[in-house]
């Protein structure tokens, strides 16, 4: 990556952020608020596949962690692993469809929030798992489904080259990635 | 078979050893002061950004929803432009301002905080994750607020200062589920317990209580303010709501309430205390 593709990651991180902890900690259903950083490392692995999905994952959750009153860099552990996950799993379909996204974003926070509650859990949190789970995992997947469209965009502004890396060798040959 | 790329799942080792090791380190005393104070210095660094976006969302949202209920505003208007006259002849009209310094009046006449010394605070964001009962406070550093002092507010306990910024500070509430306060209880002097969060909006529950104590639903208890305790005597923390003892149970099991009502917070009084003072 070129600092100015670094430069435009960190601008778009930065805005997630803003509109996470300005705008989105007011909206509660339930006394439960939406988490659009869940979003970045899921988009980034559709955009630019799983190596990206996990690095996007680890420096976004490093720097959502640093907001949060749970354990500093579960966020970033749970994101790395989401974010390669949903990267390996795009390699598999067609990434220009329209409804992978919304599908992505569905399926993969509803995987990190599950994910985090247990994993933190496990590191030394019990009561993680003593909230409203279902309610949590529901809220947050739905409403990263339906941004995940407008946060493919900004995240492939910043990550304007595709990945090839995960693929197998005989796709990446055939050109089917761009 | 197709080759793959070993580099995406090396690149996910590395990051997945990094967090699990940064985990671990921020679970020891001396490395969570370093991220204790990342978050502080992040905390501080976007208070201006935050409080900047406010300004700008507020009026648009007051705008946007002016003009959803636009029928409504203009009906609600013209009522109460008829009831202006009685309005300035009515100081009921401060009705609000006067909760909210009967709260704060409260707040500084609290009888179990003693001679300790307390700086109230406003209570600006609750739950900052979904995962913990926390809130945030208008006071941080600059007013003396440190880590691990407690928060008291109109009824008992709140909880601990957990993140102490400049100018704002997190608070672990008593109902969060790594929360635990030592408490005394019943009129012996040796009947100590320990209360224990279950998680936002739930009750509490009291660990150590030996079976067949005998404890009525009300029954308060109150910091014990042991040696090395995190707070100072006295000060009531919640009241039984329900306590018995299974036939085979080692012991007491008991529900009880926050004696303050955690759930509409508005004014909390940290209180200037350490165990070492």
């Amino acid at each position: 990556m070129t600092p100015r593709d670094l430069a435009r990651v960190a601008l778009v991180v930065f805005a997630f952020v803003v509109v996470q902890q300005t705008l989105v900690l007011d909206l509660r259903v339930g006394g439960v608020h939406p988490d659009i950083m869940i979003l970045l490392p899921i988009v980034a692995g559709v955009v630019g596949g799983p190596s990206r999905g996990a690095t996007m994952g680890f420096g976004a959750g490093l720097v959502a962690d640093l907001f949060l009153p749970t354990p500093f860099g579960l966020s970033a552990l749970v994101g790395s692993l989401i974010g390669f996950a949903v990267g390996g799993a795009a390699l598999a379909l067609d990434r220009s469809a329209w409804w992978l996204p919304p599908v992505a974003a569905l399926g993969g926070s509803a995987l990190y929030e599950m994910a985090y509650a247990m994993l933190g859990s496990v590191l030394g949190q019990p009561q993680m798992l003593h909230v409203d789970l279902l309610r949590i995992v529901v809220l947050v997947s739905v409403v990263n489904a339906v941004l995940a469209l407008p946060a493919l965009r900004l995240v492939s502004w910043a990550l304007p080259e595709a990945s090839t890396e995960g693929m197998p060798t005989s796709a990446v040959a055939s050109g089917v990635l761009r | 078979m197709p080759r793959r790329s070993r580099r995406p799942r090396t690149t996910l080792l590395l990051l997945v050893l990094v967090a699990v090791t940064i985990i671990t380190l921020d679970a020891r005393g001396s490395f969570h002061v370093i991220t204790s104070g990342l978050k502080s210095v992040a905390a501080d660094a976007f208070a201006p950004v935050r409080s900047g976006v406010d300004d700008i969302v507020e009026p648009i949202g007051s705008f946007l929803a002016g003009s959803v209920h636009y029928g409504a505003v203009r009906q609600q208007n013209q009522k109460l432009q008829a009831e202006i006259g009685q309005l300035k002849q009515q100081i009921a009209s401060q009705a609000d301002a006067d909760q909210a310094m009967q709260q704060l009046t409260a707040l500084l006449n609290l009888p179990f905080l003693a001679n300790l010394q307390t700086v109230p605070a406003e209570v600006t964001d609750y739950d900052i994750s979904d995962f913990a009962a926390t809130v945030d406070i208008s006071v941080g550093r600059a007013d003396g607020v440190q880590l691990n002092m407690p928060v008291v507010g109109a009824g008992g306990l709140v909880g601990l200062v957990v993140q102490a910024n400049h100018d704002t500070a997190t608070v672990r509430l008593i109902t969060d589920g790594q929360s635990s306060v030592g408490v005394r209880y019943g009129p012996a002097p040796g009947s100590l317990a320990v209360l224990t969060g279950e998680g936002s909006g739930k009750p509490l529950s009291a660990d150590l209580v030996p079976n067949n104590t005998p404890l009525t639903k009300g029954e308060q208890f109150a910091t014990s303010g042991l040696q090395g305790a995190l707070f100072p005597p006295g000060i009531p923390v919640a009241s039984v709501v329900t306590a018995r003892t299974g036939a085979t149970a080692t012991q007491e099991s008991v529900v009880l309430q926050p004696l303050a009502d955690l759930a509409h917070l508005r004014y909390v009084s940290v209180v200037l205390w350490g165990p070492a003072a």
